[in-house]
């Protein structure tokens, strides 16, 4: 009787508790040694063998009780502490960069890269290497050895930068990468080069003197034109990532026999015609064709023995289509407005 | 090009197909085509109407309603504004529906509240003349109800529009014959060729027995491949026919005269340009074709004044230039409406020479055009026979004198070519399989000779494609692809040995370096000119010029070289920006340029602020970059002992304190520093810009190798030991540790610094960290007292005492 009193004793005095030193002193008024309960202990040397045994069990029960109500309420005054400590040292989590002055920061490719990386990767995934040669070039590495001797009309196509010595000139495509390609492996081999390319040409949106070109070279036994036209259309599939359909006519090339012009069936009406495909259902992409014997002579390749493909593909008017951006311009004016818009990485 | 097909239909009949078809048909199987026109289909709804009544509009004065007579007496009512009625006129009639010549199309209109049935035309509206107000007037005995077309006999035409860069290694489609042989290969009609032997023994028979009253001399060393001429006389100048004039109009030729309209209509036809000399123009009776031998001004036709080389070929009198070979005629000797006798030239040139001379003056003819293109000086003769029989056809009266003249350099005569190819050879190149018969009617059909036995062909090319276009057996392949159709041929993927393929370690150095930036430095990735110009590096006082590596037909000043470093376009491109952002950081993977065959890899990196350097940011980056590739290297401090080529000593651009050599391998591969303030001025900039440059061209080529090992985590406890030294002020605080480098004591197993302190004017505190381990056991407190001991040594034998 005299417990279950002082139990509600407890738990009435316990309601007022707000600290943690309360608590303890709360918790060592009932049950410490200097608490009721220890006098109870006491007392209880004169009861009976039964008496001694309920009293004892019963207090023990208050013991036990007391214990769990105070571990708990320290647990939610330990919680309640914090709480407040953390309260007052509440930071702003809105304040992220990108709502501030100075702005996201965040870095990002050149889109050229970005598209670039895209397409090398496509290739590496099929077996080819990725290679690059040097900017300037002679006349060997971009003329004759891709067929183009000096009296070549195919010249005049080709609006070259040259050097002083006039043996010296900026590569005008990446084809110059075809010809170390070769020279420095036995066929079986397939590569692919991008790079920058020069072009003695009056600038604006469409036009730049410097742009980007990816040149591929499959050569081995019994390659075919069946052979271009897979890679092509699966490469244009991957870029665009929808099935492209894709058709090869003649074109002129002098470093490939026979030579094509690929074209795309127009993404935009699906090939119904549109102002953008002119009403044809066709857009002009890429040269491509089947290595001229004579260039594979010159990479030291018996054409009696192999034939390849090759083709080059202009990487900056994939950027564009891509990104939807206006003038070509762009690409190397590294106008942080521009190259910003890039994060996507 | 633009190929009239009813032109075409002389030498092919084209199948009944939309143009559409033929012109896409045309596009796969020779050249691209990019544009049809189709003449005289707009007026065929058009009839000829007769007016039978006319009275005025009641809401207008001007505009009056018309009925006429459309056929068997049907009546129809117009509303018309044109002055020029009266009944029993007769007129071009429009019915609803119709689309005119100039795209707009007639709808059921009101005008003025009463219904036009349709529309009466003028000739403007019609697109048949010019400028003429009011109804066009048709003779009287056209019977009301007739097209118009068939009545005016208008040809209705289709024109496809060839790209000529896609003809360019086709001499032979530079004529309608040989076009016509291509639609006639692609459509398996027959070619009608009417230069048969009886064809050229019957104009042979126009020959006399007559000296030729020109003499002719061709220099051995001039440019000229082959030169025919003849000379008919008796020509009165009538008008060129209607159907003639039509032609040549519509391939984009003006009508001049007869005799030079006859000689365009055969070069079109034919595809070899020739010429007609007024014979009485031509003085001593001779003519004499040679290099020029010095510089001379001429005339030629289109009345310019022209510089002649002395290596340039012309044809010459006996006292005069008159034309320039293969180009175009001199102003002189050309054929008028006053021409009585004429001399008939066809040639050919050396196609090198007559483009190097076109380009040259800046005169690209039709002649040129075609020269340039390596033409069969074996066509030359017939040429020769259809401008005669031509001429003897359109002047009535007119005859040869004597016959031709000729000249072949029979060393450069084009001959035929016989290929072998095996049928296997053409299956496996195409990947598609083709039947030997259609192989061997692809070629027939192309006028190439076969024989076959048991899938090996031999293929005799005609002269007139072997001048340049067929030489191999590549070649072969492409006719019979193109004549299938590459569309037809299944995509399939070869059968290939699998072998792994990995990033060349250039691209995946330079892929790691760009990820790197990104992610880390928050760098934007740009792109600069390769291509700068003196005003550029003179600005930014940049020590290397580069004029050894200047273009000689550069675009302008400002990009006229290669440029000798990434800097000053980085410098001018965050000039640039620095309009728009108050901070910002870049780089750039580029190239620089030494010498011919010397290019450098180079990374830049760059950062600005408008407020403070960043200089120590620049180094964290670098830092963090070279260790992250596992590239080694060492921090130095500006030499002017050793060169280092990225950031040259002598450039003022360099700053005095915030500058840093990077070495690597033993070699300055790369510089940091701030640029100078006075620099900047330079480029009207503020803030502070650092850059980094780094020459990866020694490095990229090699495998990124990870050679990391791995060592076991310490099983026994640590200690570490803080040190407070006093220095001065402005020595480099790292320079604390670098006096620990020298105590040689595998217990130390770190040192850092914790903290500097400036205390005062000249002095600063520095702390410092070390920690010592033993890896085998736990550290005795006396080894303890004895390693802080020596360091406590090493730090004040090298100027730093303990702060007390």
């Amino acid at each position: 009787m005299q417990l279950e009193s002082l139990l509600s004793e407890f738990n009435k005095e316990l309601a007022g508790v707000q600290k943690i030193a309360d608590l303890l002193n709360l918790k060592s008024k009932y049950i410490g040694k200097q608490g009721p309960l220890s006098d109870l202990m006491k007392n209880i040397k004169d009861a009976s063998p039964e008496e001694k045994k309920r009293i004892g069990s019963v207090a023990n029960e208050f013991k036990t009780a007391v214990e769990s109500i105070v571990a708990q309420k320290m647990v939610e005054l330990e919680l309640a502490e914090i709480n407040a400590s953390l309260d007052k040292e509440k930071a702003d989590i809105s304040l992220t960069d990108s709502v501030l002055e100075k702005g996201l920061q965040a870095g990002g490719m050149h889109p050229v890269t970005i598209i670039q990386q895209e397409i090398e990767d496509i290739f590496i995934s099929m077996g080819f290497e990725v290679l690059d040669g040097p900017h300037i070039e002679d006349e060997f590495h971009n003329f004759e050895a891709l067929n183009i001797p000096a009296t070549h009309p195919a010249r005049d196509m080709q609006d070259t930068f040259w050097f002083a010595d006039k043996k010296h000139l900026l590569r005008t495509h990446t084809s110059t990468i075809q010809v170390r390609g070769m020279k420095e492996r036995k066929p079986p081999f397939r590569f692919v080069g991008p790079g920058k390319v020069f072009r003695c040409e009056r600038t604006d949106a469409s036009h730049e003197m410097v742009f980007h070109q990816l040149e591929g070279m499959m050569v081995g036994e019994n390659v075919s034109v069946g052979n271009l036209i897979y890679f092509m259309k699966t490469l244009l599939s991957e870029i665009f990532k929808k099935t492209v359909e894709v058709r090869l006519r003649p074109g002129f090339f002098p470093f490939v026999e026979p030579g094509f012009e690929l074209d795309i069936q127009c993404l935009i009406c699906g090939g119904k015609g549109c102002s953008v495909c002119k009403h044809v259902g066709w857009v002009e992409l890429l040269p491509c064709g089947m290595v001229h014997p004579n260039v594979l002579k010159a990479g030291g390749i018996d054409p009696e023995k192999y034939n390849g493909f090759a083709f080059g593909l202009g990487l900056d008017r994939l950027v564009m289509m891509r990104y939807g951006i206006d003038d070509i311009r762009h690409l190397h004016s590294a106008d942080l407005r521009f190259n910003s818009q890039f994060k996507t990485f | 090009m633009l190929i009239s097909l009813s032109w075409i239909k002389d030498f092919v009949e084209l199948p009944d197909l939309p143009p559409k078809v033929l012109s896409s048909m045309f596009t796969l199987a020779t050249a691209e085509v990019e544009d049809v026109i189709t003449k005289g289909d707009a007026l065929k709804p058009i009839l000829c109407v007769e007016i039978k009544s006319l009275r005025p509009h009641p809401e207008s004065d001007k505009l009056n309603l018309v009925t006429f007579d459309y056929g068997k007496g049907l009546l129809k009512e117009v509303v018309c504004g044109a002055p020029n009625l009266s009944i029993g006129m007769k007129v071009p009639y429009a019915p609803i529906g119709t689309t005119l010549p100039n795209g707009m199309t007639l709808e059921p209109k009101k005008i003025r509240g009463i219904l036009s049935d349709g529309m009466l035309c003028s000739e403007v509206e019609l697109g048949l003349g010019e400028g003429k107000s009011g109804l066009m007037n048709l003779p009287s005995d056209v019977t009301p109800g007739t097209s118009l077309v068939d009545f005016l006999k208008i040809p209705s035409d289709v024109v496809l529009d060839v790209d000529n860069k896609s003809l360019t290694h086709r001499p032979d489609l530079w004529g309608y014959l040989g076009l016509a042989r291509e639609f006639a290969a692609g459509h398996g009609k027959p070619l009608k060729n009417p230069f048969t032997p009886a064809w050229t023994t019957k104009i042979e028979g126009s020959f006399t027995k007559d000296p030729s009253p020109i003499n002719l001399e061709v220099s051995d060393d001039s440019d000229c491949l082959a030169y025919l001429g003849l000379s008919i006389d008796n020509i009165k100048m009538g008008a060129t026919p209607d159907w003639m004039k039509s032609r040549i109009e519509t391939v984009g030729l003006r009508s001049i005269n007869l005799i030079v309209d006859i000689s365009n209509y055969v070069m079109v036809e034919l595809g070899m340009p020739n010429h007609a000399f007024d014979r009485d123009k031509i003085q001593g009776n001779k003519l004499i074709v040679k290099h020029a031998g010095s510089t001379l001004k001429f005339k030629t036709l289109d009345e310019v004044e022209r510089e002649i080389i002395a290596t340039d070929t012309i044809i010459t009198d006996a006292n005069r230039p008159l034309v320039l070979a293969g180009i175009m005629g001199g102003h002189d000797a050309g054929v008028t409406e006053q021409t009585s006798k004429i001399f008939l030239e066809v040639a050919n040139w050396e196609a090198p020479e007559v483009r190097k001379t076109s380009v040259r003056l800046g005169l690209r003819t039709d002649s040129s055009q075609r020269f340039e293109k390596t033409l069969d000086s074996n066509l030359c003769y017939r040429t020769l026979l259809r401008l005669t029989e031509l001429v003897l056809q359109l002047c009535p009266g007119s005859k040869v004198v004597g016959s031709p003249v000729k000249f072949i350099k029979e060393n450069k005569l084009s001959h035929e070519l016989t290929l072998e190819i095996s049928h296997e050879h053409i299956i496996s190149s195409l990947g598609m399989e083709v039947t030997k018969e259609r192989i061997r009617s692809i070629f027939e059909s192309l006028d190439f000779k076969v024989v076959e036995t048991n899938g090996h062909f031999k293929v005799t090319v005609p002269t007139y494609r072997t001048t340049k276009d067929i030489s191999c057996k590549a070649d072969l392949v492409e006719e019979i692809g193109r004549m299938i159709g590459y569309d037809n041929i299944t995509p399939v993927s070869p059968m290939l040995a699998v072998k792994p393929v990995r990033l060349a370690h250039t691209k995946q150095f330079h892929r790691k370096i760009q990820d790197f930036l990104i992610m880390q430095g928050r760098a934007l990735q740009v792109m600069t000119y390769p291509l700068t110009g003196k005003d550029l590096l003179e600005k930014s006082h940049w020590p290397v010029m580069n004029d050894h590596l200047v273009l000689v037909n550069a675009l302008s000043v400002e990009q006229d070289r290669m440029r000798p470093s990434l800097i000053p376009s980085a410098i001018e491109m965050a000039a640039q920006n620095q309009k728009h952002f108050d901070s910002f950081a870049f780089f750039e993977l580029g190239r620089s340029y030494l010498d011919y065959e010397k290019e450098r890899s180079q990374l830049l990196i760059g950062l600005y602020s408008k407020e403070e350097s960043r200089f120590l940011e620049l180094e964290n980056i670098v830092e963090k970059l070279l260790t992250t590739l596992n590239i080694g290297f060492a921090f130095a401090p500006r030499s002017d002992k050793f060169v280092n080529a990225v950031m040259p000593a002598n450039w003022p651009g360099l700053h005095p304190h915030e500058y840093q050599n990077v070495q690597i391998m033993g070699k300055f591969a790369g510089a940091l520093s701030t640029i100078h303030p006075l620099a900047l001025k330079n480029f009207k900039m503020k803030g502070f810009l650092s850059l980094a440059v780094i020459d990866l061209t020694d490095l990229e080529a090699r495998e990124l190798k990870d050679k990391t090992k791995y060592s076991a985590i310490p099983k026994f406890p640590s200690s570490s030991c803080d040190f407070t030294v006093v220095m001065d002020k402005n020595q480099p605080a790292a320079s604390v540790l670098a006096a620990l480098s020298s105590l040689k004591q595998k217990e130390i197993k770190s040192k850092s610094i914790l903290d500097v302190f400036v205390m005062n004017e000249t002095q600063k505190s520095v702390s410092i960290r070390t920690v010592f381990e033993d890896p085998e056991k736990t550290l005795a407190s006396e080894v303890i007292k004895d390693l802080e001991q020596k360091v406590i040594q090493a730090l004040e034998k090298s100027g730093f005492p303990l702060k007390s």
